[in-house]
């Protein structure tokens, strides 16, 4: 009895151990979004980082109050060498799309947004490949 | 079987702790009046609004950048300090001292700064949040005008870590009394320095967009109305709204275009916002946004 007791006892902990060992492997936007943050275009004041997993998920949202007058820069640091797959779009606050990090089917990866027009703004994460859905990436602004 | 059992209760009791380290222990017992989020709310929700408050950085930029002068006289003497006794009072003056040393850092006073950061250390430290604030770092790194961009960079790295935390700790509530602080602080420098500068257009207009802002504080406030310092302190902000509800934003949309300049896409922004304020209205808000920020400070 003991052994069958020792053996599920095993058996979960393994279990456990290997599904936190198996996300963390997949998937570290933490230190990515981190990782992010130096690479703002000089000139830029650092605001908030975030973390892109897109793991069992079709999009990441955040959201931000722009303010009219400021240029904000959107950077993307895939979990990869180039930002291939990962979109970053902005929409106001009626959902119209102002922003896109994908242009004529090209991936860039960084956004400057000089903003026009103050109010909540939703910045959002997609992916084009299911390969690509790992990331961080930062914001920043200057006047 | 019975050893089964107390196996399987092991394990689940195991994986089921909150694996909690003592010092965040402590910090979770050490709150007093502030209560977290009632049952049923939703901390997603919370957190993404609080996501979404513009860092209080962003007006002392403007401020400095529209040629106002600093002064000193506006922000709140770190003398006060002694004042804070309780985690609501505490939180709330984090924030105001956040804003203050973010003002001084801009406009490179950086021995009012130094006054700051000591403040704001003492409070992080009695919230048991002080590992966050690399004082080392920031106190080398104010000794010198020239590293204002690394000064700006570390010390909104560790608001936003201790915003974090507290959100992760389940404490969203000192999260946004700590947010309503600073952006409390922020509005009065901003409507102080429009007093003295009447004319400046750009600051008027700051004044009415915060109207955006107000109003998702405002939205978070509701989650926390079985706090008694919460309830009252969203009821002084309820003032604050009538006076901005007498101010429209309008808003255009028109679509934007791009480009890709040096591998950036670069945003053409066409849509506008306009908004409709008078100088009675600023005088308003300036007033009630005085009476508010006396009472947290006292």
């Amino acid at each position: 009895m003991k052994k069958i007791a020792f053996l599920l006892l095993s058996i979960l902990s393994v279990t456990a151990n290997s599904n936190e060992l198996v996300v963390d492997q997949a998937c570290d936007s933490d230190n990515l979004a981190n990782a992010c943050i130096p690479k703002l275009t000089s000139g830029f004041n650092f605001l908030k980082s975030y973390k892109v997993n897109g793991e069992a998920k079709d999009k990441v949202e955040y959201s931000y109050v722009f303010t009219k007058g400021t240029q904000y820069m959107i950077n993307l640091c895939p979990n990869g060498t180039t930002a291939d797959g990962v979109v970053v779009s902005i929409f106001d606050k009626e959902r119209n799309k102002v922003a896109s990090s994908k242009i004529n089917g090209q991936f860039i990866s960084a956004i400057a947004y000089p903003c026009n027009a103050t109010g909540i703004y939703y910045i959002q994460y997609t992916f084009d490949e299911p390969s690509s859905h790992c990331a961080g990436s930062a914001l920043g602004f200057k006047r | 079987m019975r050893l089964i059992t107390i196996g399987i209760v092991v394990f689940l009791l195991g994986s089921c702790s909150s694996g909690k380290k003592p010092d965040e222990q402590a910090f979770l017992e050490s709150l007093d009046s502030t209560n977290t989020a009632g049952p049923g709310v939703d901390e997603e929700v919370i957190n993404s609004i609080l996501e979404q408050i513009p860092s209080p950085i962003e007006i002392s930029m403007l401020l400095k950048e529209s040629g106002s002068k600093y002064n000193e006289t506006i922000l709140n003497s770190s003398n006060n300090l002694p004042k804070y006794n309780s985690n609501y009072k505490k939180a709330l003056n984090l924030g105001v001292y956040g804003t203050d040393l973010g003002y001084t850092n801009i406009f490179g006073r950086n021995q009012d700064g130094i006054k700051y950061i000591s403040s704001i250390k003492s409070l992080a430290d009695e919230l048991n949040i002080g590992q966050f604030f690399d004082i080392a770092t920031i106190g080398r790194l104010a000794t010198n005008s020239k590293n204002l961009d690394s000064l700006l960079l570390i010390t909104t790295m560790n608001f936003n870590q201790i915003n974090h935390y507290l959100q992760s700790q389940s404490r969203d509530n000192l999260s946004v009394l700590l947010l309503t602080g600073g952006w409390l602080e922020a509005m009065q420098i901003t409507c102080q320095t429009a007093a003295k500068n009447p004319d400046n257009a750009e600051l008027i207009e700051t004044i009415g967009e915060q109207k955006i802002i107000l109003e998702q504080i405002m939205l978070l406030f509701t989650f926390y109305q079985g706090d008694e310092n919460m309830a009252g302190l969203s009821a002084d902000l309820d003032a604050l709204k009538k006076a901005y509800d007498k101010i429209n934003i309008n808003y255009t949309y028109k679509e934007s275009t791009m480009e890709i300049i040096d591998g950036v896409a670069v945003i053409k922004d066409n849509s506008t916002t306009t908004i409709d304020i008078t100088k009675e209205n600023i005088e308003e808000i300036k007033n009630i946004i005085d009476q508010i920020r006396t009472k947290v400070i006292s």
